[in-house]
């Protein structure tokens, strides 16, 4: 997995690319996040457009930056969810916790 | 006269190889001050036999004139007798220095005082003497100068006395002088030896001392018998003892230079010495067969003597090569192969230190090859510690006794550069705040060896002076830079080594951790009267994150059924799926509700591990009296209900997967089974095993395949959809843990509708 990340609207947007999957793509996340609540921005959306394919550890890695960003008064929305993840939220019935948007636009609108 | 000739042979041989030699070593190493005195002490001790021999050239038979006798030309062979004092010396200085102490180490020179004397005596008494009576002559007059004069004449003359008196007897007085000094040096290089701790250094003073000793021996015979025993046979006795007592000292001295490497001199003079000591021997007797040959040849052939001498010169000409390869290689394999060779040393330290994986073991033989072979005082090794990960200072013998090194210590970041052996003295820019440079310079390190991989200092050694004042020479830095390369290797290996005990420990536990999740799997399924149950579970490592049970419930009739994924793989997924199996037995067996058992479940899990780690789970009841499962479904994979008559109906009920977040409600359902109806509980390594082009199995396929195959009994449809499934992705193991449990309802009970 490659992390990007770019501010929209005073919005921090993480575009994860490739596989989410367990070893080094957890802290790169985890790493990226707290640099951020540091900083102070606690509002993010990631965007999942390019995000190939996630496994069992990728979604823990999903749930945990949810939970470190609500334990940080912060914020966690998803955008461009693929029918791959959308299926899988779906089935771990997730999707009623985390607030998954259609595109970038519309989920950096909903913090407003 | 051929006597005289070998005489004049052998005493122009060994003063000249003496004289060799004494070059050779002050050359060696000039700095150091024991090389300096030997040097001298040898090259006086060549210039004895050098003048005896000079003396045979100038007269053959022995016979000098009395002028040449007192000319100062012949006064001068007494320079060799410096060979004592600078023994003396010599024995000050090794191989203990006992002069560093002095205030003023000049003082040592004090002890030429009776030899100068003695040259001085030699070569100006007929000068004197000559002053003396023109002295005599000018104060016998009754002018006024003769006045002055006579009371100088007197002292003059009472001094004169004196030192005619000691010029008579001078054998006696300067022979037991001698022996003094010889007595001396002997002693105090056998009390220096008693200090010496290293087996190498003590070999080295041992054999220079029996050459003295030997030495002393033959000069206090030769001494006794030219002074006591005064006749024309006693003198040439003495002769040959004094010959005897350079031979054997010197043998003894070369013998311990090149077999033990005394005074470090190196292999190279220490072949040249071999080289030169067999062509003079070889030379010497050529010259002697060469000269011989004519006389002996001459009664028997005549006339012809001459052509067979020339023949006979040829021939061992033809013979010298041969002869001279021969005596080298000879003398080579017995001298040069030895323990101090530096050749040896490596291949030694490779043979030992390769072949050692403990690292205590590694550190105790670094440490005896760099005391024995190089005469290192004391070694210290800082080794980075894979179990502390710090560098720590640790002296071999004394593991437990280690200081931590901080890791931003300059000492430590300036050693971090180096590539090869340096002088500690190079370092003297690191040393400002630095705990590590405290220590060094404490222990009067010298020379500090980096051990680097490709890429890190695996920790260094630290060496303090060599013994005896010995110094560190440029062939021994680039041993040093072989034998650090090596240890590099012999460190590494002990490390995997070390590393590899390690995995077989883990491997062990893994196994035994395998053992205890066979165990906690049901042996076989219940027998169930309403229907046939299977399952099976393979793990994509030895241990796995799934798990399915049957669980038997306080209602007889109903009996308890699950499926489970923790979310990773191996061993904490394994250890999440134990916890998991415990609390769901546990609430089962209080007797609470599916709903009930699901959100205890979910709050103990997720207050007790990160909220990454979860798990997805399916518990299901079945009442086999009415045929009725009742279920709740937390974020599993939907499990497939296959009607008979091929419609398939997915169980979502329940709510979120189990651990993630706290607080949560969970819902049930029930659905009424009927016969032939199969049930097909499965883990996500089935519907998302991929082919080569990451196209997963995946649940349509799954679907199908069981709708196809639903008259078929409940294992046959297990082993089949896993065979299709291992032709759709071959990757042995599994890369996900793959896990079914089939039920297939019984004919009859109930009636269909």
């Amino acid at each position: 997995m490659k992390l990007t990340d770019r501010i929209q609207d005073n919005i921090v947007v993480l575009e994860p690319k490739g596989k989410i999957m367990g070893g080094p793509d957890a802290s790169l996340l985890h790493d990226k996040l707290y640099e951020l609540i540091e900083s102070d921005r606690k509002k993010i959306v990631i965007d999942l457009a390019k995000v190939e394919w996630m496994n069992s550890t990728g979604l823990g890695i999903l749930i945990s930056s949810y939970t470190t960003l609500r334990n940080n008064n912060g914020e966690l929305k998803l955008a461009n969810v693929t029918d791959k993840i959308q299926s899988l939220l779906t089935i771990t019935k997730l999707v009623s916790v985390f607030d998954a948007h259609d595109s970038v636009e519309e989920a950096v609108k909903s913090f407003e | 006269m051929q006597l005289e000739l070998l005489h004049t042979l052998i005493f122009f041989l060994t003063g000249g190889f003496l004289v060799f030699m004494a070059i050779t070593i002050t050359r060696d190493n000039s700095t150091s001050q024991a090389n300096r005195a030997f040097g001298a002490m040898l090259f006086f001790a060549g210039l004895g036999p050098l003048a005896m021999a000079l003396g045979y050239v100038i007269d053959p038979n022995g016979s000098l004139a009395p002028e040449f006798l007192g000319s100062p030309l012949y006064a001068l062979h007494h320079i060799w007798k410096f060979f004592f004092p600078s023994l003396l010396i010599f024995s000050w200085l090794f191989p203990i220095d006992r002069l560093s102490h002095f205030h003023h180490p000049r003082i040592r020179y004090l002890v030429f005082i009776p030899q100068i004397f003695h040259l001085g005596m030699a070569l100006l008494y007929q000068r004197l003497m000559g002053l003396l009576n023109l002295l005599i002559e000018s104060s016998s007059d009754d002018s006024f100068t003769g006045m002055i004069l006579a009371p100088f004449a007197w002292i003059f003359q009472q001094l004169m006395l004196l030192v005619a008196y000691v010029r008579i007897n001078d054998q006696v007085i300067f022979g037991l002088i001698n022996i003094c000094y010889l007595l001396t040096a002997v002693y105090f290089l056998e009390t220096g030896r008693r200090y010496l701790t290293n087996p190498r250094l003590q070999s080295q003073t041992r054999m220079v001392t029996w050459g003295m000793r030997v030495g002393l021996g033959l000069y206090t015979l030769a001494y006794a018998s030219s002074t006591f025993w005064r006749s024309s046979y006693a003198d040439a006795a003495g002769t040959y003892l004094l010959i005897g007592a350079i031979i054997g000292g010197g043998g003894f001295l070369v013998n311990a230079i090149i077999r033990h490497r005394f005074l470090n001199v190196q292999l190279f003079f220490r072949q040249s010495m071999i080289n030169t000591l067999i062509s003079s021997i070889l030379v010497g007797l050529y010259i002697l067969a060469a000269m011989r040959s004519q006389s002996i040849l001459e009664p028997i052939f005549g006339a012809q003597a001459e052509v067979v001498s020339y023949l006979f010169i040829l021939l061992i000409l033809l013979l010298f090569q041969p002869i001279s390869t021969w005596i080298d290689n000879v003398i080579r394999s017995m001298f040069m192969r030895t323990r101090t060779d530096y050749r040896n040393i490596v291949e030694r330290f490779s043979r030992q230190v390769i072949s050692v994986f403990d690292p205590q073991q590694l550190h105790n033989s670094i440490e005896e090859i760099m005391k024995t072979s190089l005469l290192v005082d004391q070694v210290y090794f800082v080794i980075f510690d894979d179990s502390l990960g710090e560098y720590a200072i640790l002296k071999s013998n004394d593991q437990n006794r280690r200081i931590v090194i901080d890791r931003q210590d300059m000492m430590l970041r300036g050693i971090n550069l180096l590539d090869t052996p340096t002088r500690y003295t190079a370092l003297s820019s690191y040393q400002e705040d630095s705990r590590l440079a405290e220590f060094l310079t404490d222990k009067r390190i010298r020379m500090v060896l980096p051990l680097k991989d490709s890429e890190n200092l695996l920790g260094f050694l630290a060496l303090s002076a060599r013994s005896a004042g010995y110094r560190y020479t440029a062939e021994d830095f680039n041993l040093l830079g072989v034998l650090s390369n090596q240890m590099v290797t012999a460190l590494t290996n002990a490390r995997l080594y070390v590393d590899s005990l390690e995995r077989l420990r883990l491997e062990e536990e893994v196994n035994m951790a395998r053992q205890i999740q066979l165990d906690l799997l049901p042996s076989r399924p219940p027998i169930c009267p309403v229907s046939i149950i299977s399952a099976s579970s393979t793990p994509s490592r030895t241990v796995g994150g799934d798990f399915y049970d049957f669980i038997p419930l306080k209602d007889k009739n109903r009996l308890g059924i699950v499926i489970a994924d923790a979310s990773g793989k191996g061993m904490p997924a394994a250890l999440m799926v134990a916890q998991i199996q415990a609390i769901l037995r546990s609430e089962v067996n209080n007797g609470n509700s599916i709903k009930q058992v699901l959100e205890n479940m979910n709050q103990q899990v997720a207050t007790s591990t990160s909220s990454e780690k979860y798990v997805t789970l399916f518990y299901a009841e079945l009442d086999q009296t009415n045929c009725i499962l009742h279920y709740a479904n937390a974020g599993h994979n939907y499990p497939l209900l296959i009607r008979a008559n091929g419609e398939v109906e997915l169980l979502e009920t329940g709510g979120p997967i189990i651990g993630a977040f706290p607080n949560i409600k969970y819902a049930s359902d029930s659905v009424q089974l009927r016969s032939n109806d199969i049930l097909f509980f499965f883990t996500d390594g089935l519907s998302e095993a991929m082919d080569t082009d990451d196209v997963e199995y995946g649940e349509v396929r799954i679907r199908r395949f069981l709708v196809d195959h639903r008259g078929e009994e409940p294992q046959a449809i297990i082993d089949k959809i896993l065979a299709d499934v291992r032709r759709h992705d071959p990757t042995t193991p599994p890369q996900d843990d793959t896990t079914i449990v089939t039920i297939k309802m019984s004919n009859g009970t109930p009636q269909n509708e």
